[in-house]
């Protein structure tokens, strides 16, 4: 505990140096400003933001990395409430009430009830992650290449197989990533896989290109093609920002109650932060005293979905930086970054590289304060990104997006696969195909190979280890589990009703 | 109709990318040292599991669709617009074309003013001027504050060597 407190002061020390303030600060304001534009994620955000850090160091790009993660969750929610389109799945729950209070002249307090909570949630879930953070990582440094594999053949389950409306379709994704993750040259022998001859992909497939391709063009086409000549509405921002005293006495519980709901499910391979947030919708709905303004633009269905979006999105970071595991796309791109700076998160990084990781995480605490100050003064800015016309905003999308693709080799073939990315893209959106699981497959799929082989090395070649080893076994069993028992449910739900009849 | 069509076809295209997974990964080395399991171990697995999961997604298509198919939000009912569709591909076909000899500016104009017809923009002029200042502008950010390599191309003689 105290061990704790001192290597997270130590952090602060690193965390506000006037320079790593300097890219907090750019990193929150670029994430909010990119976060805004409407069809643009924090994923996609992250993705493209990536090449900016290019020249930092380790720690000062790390830092801007999470004001732009952060920056990027805030500025969704501004396009959720005043636009109706919400840029990812975790903002859904979010607009369902936010924009029928922006409708309902509104917009202010449900901003500010946004910004605010996502503030408290995020503060509280910085807390919770500074203190499990430490628990988890002692646990995992008892953790062998066997346990890891196990540990990442649960989240490859779980992520692609158990979430999701299809176990078929997320498995096809999965897989399609872990294709995408085997080109290149294999790490543990040096032998050439899928790269045919073409030094551009004897690099391997990076990350960014995948989900920038997938989220900028697959999103271009697929908005082009289905919804460039449909009208758009924008809610007008009028009326002071303030929320009176029954929004207040509103908000706060919902708020708490989402960080509860939203931190556990950020920290599991639940797929991010779309379950939680429904929950939070859901648990509001029932709780609230006003339940008849549901759907008419109540306060708490703004409040806990925001909180529970944030709170997830910071529960993220537990097991990305302890055990080195993405459980979402955006993750997986942050995890991308890292390696790009040769830094592998795991339990070692705290040891090895204690000023970094601590750092990382004290700026969690200014980014959430940074946020707080900046954004809600700042709206009008944010208001009028929005309202950038589509062909403008698309045509900006894709320079950045191809220039994040063609800086990598100066190779046009860098951007070829681009587009067929982008190809993909469209498709998985339009026959509703998760695309989540193959961003982490690709980055997480030669992880698990590596510990695979390097399991069996150890075990020479015996592959009866992964079922000897006690927490690997344990994990390999809950997947199981997690597979058969749904399936088995749904076989009796089936045949129920035709013993009956 | 068209939609069950669209399915077989995605189905069909995830079962032969496993086919040919396949078929690579036969000609992969398969020495592992002490491990036992080589290179070609993973995309073997890789492969069986793409032809299994595309199998499964045909016979799903085959018999009454795709399970689960959430309506796509906005658009879902809305007309496919070709046009726009080939216009942003002709936008990034021209940029990779471009962008080796004609410079990192030039082929960024010329993307975004594809990109702003595909969408529905009219006004092809004013887009590429747009485009020409977000592209230099970028260009300039990137270059000279970033120091990050990109091709000046054909405007070498206006931005100077700073570019490749």
């Amino acid at each position: 505990m105290g061990e704790t407190l001192n290597a997270l002061l130590h952090g602060f020390a690193v965390a506000l140096t006037p320079m790593n303030l300097l890219w907090g600060f750019i990193g929150v304001t670029v994430g909010t400003a990119v976060g805004v534009l409407p069809g643009v994620g924090p994923a996609l955000t992250v993705a493209m933001l990536l090449p900016l850090t290019v020249k930092l160091d380790p720690t000062g790009a790390l830092i801007m990395f999470a004001g732009i993660y952060y920056g990027a969750m805030f500025g969704g929610s501004t396009t959720t409430i005043l636009l109706n389109t919400p840029g990812e799945s975790a903002s859904i729950a979010t607009a369902l009430e936010g924009n029928k209070m922006a409708k309902r002249g509104r917009a202010g307090p449900a901003l500010a009830t946004a910004a605010i909570g996502s503030f408290v949630a995020g503060t509280i879930a910085t807390a919770l992650l500074t203190l499990l953070a430490p628990l988890v990582v002692e646990i995992a440094l008892k953790f062998g290449p066997a346990e890891y594999f196990a540990l990442m053949v649960f989240a490859f389950t779980t992520v692609a197989a158990v979430l999701g409306s299809s176990t078929a379709r997320g498995l096809a994704s999965l897989f399609l990533g872990l294709l995408f993750g085997l080109v290149g040259i294999d790490g543990q022998t040096g032998a050439p896989r899928f790269a045919f001859g073409v030094p551009e992909l004897l690099d391997g497939i990076d990350v960014v290109v995948l989900a920038v391709g997938l989220f900028a063009v697959g999103e271009a086409l697929y908005m082009a093609a289905y919804t460039s000549r449909l009208p758009e509405t924008m809610e007008q921002l009028s009326g002071s920002l303030m929320m009176s005293k029954e929004d207040w006495k509103r908000s706060w519980p919902a708020w708490l109650r989402a960080t509860g709901i939203g931190f556990p499910f950020g920290t599991i391979p639940a797929g991010g932060a779309e379950i939680p947030t429904f929950l939070s919708y859901a648990v509001e709905k029932k709780l609230s005293k006003h339940p008849e303004e549901f759907g008419k633009g109540a306060i708490e269905g703004v409040a806990g979905p925001e909180a529970a979006n944030n709170a997830s999105a910071t529960g993220v970071l537990v097991p990305l930086l302890t055990l080195g595991i993405p459980t979402s796309a955006t993750a997986a791109i942050l995890l991308g970054a890292f390696q790009n700076y040769g830094i592998q998160p795991g339990p070692l990084l705290f040891q090895s590289q204690a000023d970094l990781v601590w750092g990382l995480i004290a700026s969690l605490y200014v980014g959430n304060v940074l946020l707080l100050i900046l954004n809600l003064p700042l709206v009008g800015i944010w208001v009028k990104v929005l309202q950038i016309p589509r062909p403008m905003l698309y045509g900006g999308i894709l320079v950045f997006a191809t220039l994040g693709a063609y800086s990598l080799h100066q190779s046009w073939v860098d951007l070829v696969t681009l587009y067929v990315f982008g190809l993909l893209g469209f498709a998985m959106r339009r026959f509703d195909i998760p695309v989540a699981p193959s961003v982490i497959g690709l980055i997480l799929g030669p992880i698990a190979e590596t510990q695979f082989r390097r399991a069996l090395s150890i075990s020479q070649g015996d592959a009866s280890v992964f079922l000897t080893q006690p927490i690997s076994a344990a994990f390999l069993a809950v997947t199981a589990l997690l597979v058969v028992v749904p399936w088995v449910l749904r076989r009796r739900a089936r045949k129920l009703p035709t013993e009956s009849a | 109709m068209r939609r069950a069509a669209a399915e077989i076809a995605l189905s069909a295209g995830v079962l032969g990318l496993g086919a040919f997974a396949a078929v690579v990964t036969a000609t992969l080395p398969g020495e592992g040292g002490y491990a036992g399991f080589g290179p070609n171990f993973v995309p073997a697995v890789v492969s069986a599991g793409l032809l299994a999961t595309g199998a499964w997604l045909l016979w799903e298509a085959l018999a009454g669709g795709w399970r689960n198919r959430g309506e796509p939000e906005a658009g879902a009912e809305h007309p496919f617009h070709a046009s726009a569709f080939w216009w942003i591909t002709a936008g990034l076909a021209a940029h990779m074309a471009l962008i080796g000899w004609a410079g990192f500016v030039v082929a960024g104009t010329v993307l975004f003013a594809c990109v702003a017809r595909g969408f529905g923009s009219a006004r092809a002029a004013r887009d590429a001027a747009l485009g020409f200042a977000l592209s230099l502008a970028v260009f300039a950010f990137f270059v000279k504050l970033l120091n990050v390599n990109l091709p000046a191309g054909w405007l070498q003689p206006l931005l100077g060597s700073a570019g490749i």
